[in-house]
């Protein structure tokens, strides 16, 4: 059927999920026992995702600061270049 | 102290192996390797109490972070005690501190963190898809791939999909993350 067709995917993993849930938390990690003075900020993010059955697994990550700000800047171009389509 | 500790070149070898070891996660840096590579009229007996002190000293001004200030005061406190280091000693701790502090500060972070940390990131928009499960058409579609993985084990690589609604409402929690962190960022 012409246009018919799943996502041509050169993503490496196989299959796409839908984001259900996005959870974060913004932490400061302030001492350890290898470093006393750790002092770092960081985000961690718990993602819901459910697959085509519908199966819903959680993810987990964690950010550094700089890393979450490319996150952010990615997905404002995202949403720029959706819009566009 | 023994004549062959007093060495300086041989001590610049001692930190970096120390940092190697205690830092950069490389197993198999021996106090026999050290000594045998860097101080070998020197003999193990010897040759231990004086790494130990090394990695103390070390691991005392990794742990605090020390800036240059506080380096300069605990070295000099070094200098005074008994057992202690030399003048010069110092000199090659310090120079050793200033070069590496970043890195070894890095690596000590990453030490603490347990959770999956995001190694890479990538997207492309869709204009026109169908997909099989619904009757959708001309439905601009993001796929956004995301490496997540443990320090020391292999990516794992989750596929999402966005509709334009969907896109929309994860940037709006995006700006309120943003917002945290720049309200934690102010100064006090």
């Amino acid at each position: 059927m012409e246009g018919c067709s799943e996502p041509r995917l050169d993503a490496k993993s196989e299959v796409t999920n839908q984001l259900v849930d996005f959870q974060w938390k913004l932490g400061m990690a302030v001492s350890s026992d290898s470093c006393r003075s750790l002092k770092y900020p960081y985000v961690a993010v718990l993602l819901k995702v459910a697959d085509h059955s519908g199966q819903v697994k959680n993810k987990s990550f964690e950010m550094t600061i700089p890393q979450f700000q490319n996150f952010y800047r990615q997905f404002k171009e995202i949403a720029a270049v959706i819009e566009t389509v | 102290m023994a004549g062959g500790l007093g060495g300086l070149q041989g001590l610049g070898g001692v930190l970096n192996g120390l940092a190697q070891e205690a830092f950069y996660g490389h197993q198999g840096i021996t106090e026999e390797l050290l000594r045998s590579q860097l101080y070998p009229e020197v003999s193990l007996e010897e040759f231990r109490p004086f790494l130990a002190k090394m990695r103390g000293i070390l691991k005392s001004i990794a742990s605090a972070d020390m800036d240059f200030n506080q380096l300069e005061a605990f070295l000099t406190a070094q200098t005074k005690k008994q057992g202690g280091i030399s003048s010069d000693q110092a000199t090659v701790i310090s120079k050793f501190w200033k070069s590496h502090k970043i890195k070894i500060r890095e690596s000590l972070v990453n030490q603490s963190r347990w959770d999956s940390g995001l190694r890479g990131l990538s997207w492309r928009v869709d204009g026109k898809s169908q997909s099989r499960h619904s009757a959708q058409i001309h439905t601009p579609v993001a796929i956004m791939e995301l490496e997540i993985g443990k320090s020391g084990q292999e990516s794992e690589f989750l596929c999402l999909e966005f509709d334009e609604v969907k896109v929309n409402q994860l940037l709006k929690k995006l700006s309120e993350v943003e917002e945290s962190i720049s309200t934690l960022m102010q100064p006090a």
